[in-house]
């Protein structure tokens, strides 16, 4: 008989790789089937709903993240694997976000001259629920500031991408993005 | 307690200060002790965020999304639906591709041949494999299948030899081993079956068939390991 466990942690590394069934059921879906396509959804809904109401607070953010995987099933044909279908998946879904926020008027106070607006942000320190503060102080900055915050320290795009997305000046993008950061200091555990 | 420096602390945390005012500020930073402290809340808060867990919606936005794209929702009746967009997907295939795919099947045929003969000479492939260059003129895809079918033959017949080895002697395997062993092979076999469906529909993608071969041999390296298992614990 052996040990208790022998072998099973070498064993656990025989496990499939995401990427990997997701190209499958990329595939899959691109052929028509809804069950591969649900299984993308459901893998992938965490990141894209956290994008979405970070991007967007809370309004209406239900109703984008359908918008974002109705699109992703009818555009499903251009995704080539040439990248992770997350990653592809996470464009289209900034680019729908992006363009709902328009929708929203949210631009309207994007790049609202900032200091005043950031001091909006309600600061509570040290208290057990301090992870969620720390999102909702995410999601109270001013809307320029926290697109750019979540764009680039969240999701990883480099300022020459979003100042493109965004429409704006690579050293707005900067600025933006040190005011936020700025903002949130007082929301760090101390 | 803020100075010409303060509103640059974000570009020298991210690395896009030119190498001039990057030691300029390196400098001030090394007599501001109120910048040194900023620059330290910057560098928690980058961390911070990385740390944030993802939120799931209050509710399920499946059903809504299966009514939109024209798929129903229940247990085992959804149906498969037309994407709005299908237009057949273009693959192109490199000649590096190609011969990444033929030679992952030579792996898997060469693989079940080592099996097959554990503690024999040099791994021979007894099936034929394919070319990295298709000959000219050829339809590489043709050659691809061709030896696909005979890599297959060989490799069921390796997965059943092991699959018979690991059923005789699984007594002698403790029962969290053998809870590992059936969990990930009933992983592999589903994601067997549904890479073969996916090859299926697109028979031409390399892509593809490559992870179909992949998948292939992580269940050979599966069985293999149990039954190493199985042999270690007679």
């Amino acid at each position: 008989m052996t040990p208790p466990g022998t072998g099973v942690a070498t064993l656990e590394h025989q496990a499939l790789g995401r990427s990997d069934s997701d190209a499958v059921d990329a595939t899959l879906a691109a052929s028509g089937d809804a069950h591969a396509f649900e299984r993308l959804y459901r893998g992938h809904l965490g990141r894209i709903s956290s994008l979405a109401r970070r991007m967007l607070g809370d309004e209406d953010v239900d109703d984008v993240i359908q918008d974002v995987f109705v699109r992703a099933w009818q555009k499903l044909s251009t995704f080539r694997g040439e990248s992770a279908f997350g990653t592809w998946l996470h464009r289209l879904a900034v680019n729908v976000i992006l363009g709902r926020r328009e929708t929203l008027g949210i631009r309207r106070q994007r790049h609202l001259d900032g200091d005043a607006a950031l001091e909006l942000v309600p600061g509570r320190r040290t208290t057990p629920e301090i992870a969620m503060d720390f999102e909702t102080a995410i999601e109270r900055l001013p809307a320029g500031a926290r697109e750019v915050f979540v764009l680039h320290d969240m999701e990883g795009y480099r300022h020459e991408e979003i100042a493109q997305m965004l429409g704006l000046a690579t050293g707005t993008s900067k600025s933006q993005l040190h005011r936020a950061r700025m903002a949130l200091r007082q929301h760090l555990e101390r | 307690m803020t100075d010409q420096w303060t509103d640059r602390l974000s570009e020298y945390l991210d690395d896009e200060l030119v190498p001039e005012d990057r030691a300029a500020l390196e400098a001030h930073l090394r007599q501001c002790v109120a910048c040194g402290a900023v620059l330290a809340d910057l560098k928690r808060i980058v961390a911070r965020v990385q740390t944030l867990e993802d939120r799931l919606p209050t509710q399920d936005l499946w059903p809504g999304i299966a009514a939109q794209i024209g798929a129903t929702t229940g247990t085992g009746s959804t149906s498969a639906v037309v994407p709005f967009d299908r237009a057949r997907r273009r693959w192109s295939f490199s000649l590096p591709q190609l011969a990444a795919a033929s030679i992952a099947l030579m792996a898997i045929s060469g693989g079940a041949t080592w099996l097959l003969h554990p503690g024999g000479a040099a791994p021979v492939a007894t099936v034929p494999v394919v070319s990295p260059v298709p000959a000219a003129g050829g339809d590489p895809r043709v050659a691809l299948t061709t030896s696909r079918r005979a890599a297959g033959q060989s490799y069921d017949a390796a997965v059943a030899d092991l699959q018979g080895v690991l059923t005789a002697g699984r007594g002698r395997l403790d029962s969290t081993t053998v809870r590992v062993i059936e969990r990930n092979l009933a992983t592999i076999d589903s994601a067997l079956a549904q890479a073969q469906r996916a090859v299926a529909a697109d028979s031409a993608n390399v892509y593809l068939n490559s992870h179909l071969a992949e998948t292939m041999r992580r269940k050979l390296d599966l069985l293999r390991q149990a039954a190493a298992l199985v042999a270690s614990a007679s």
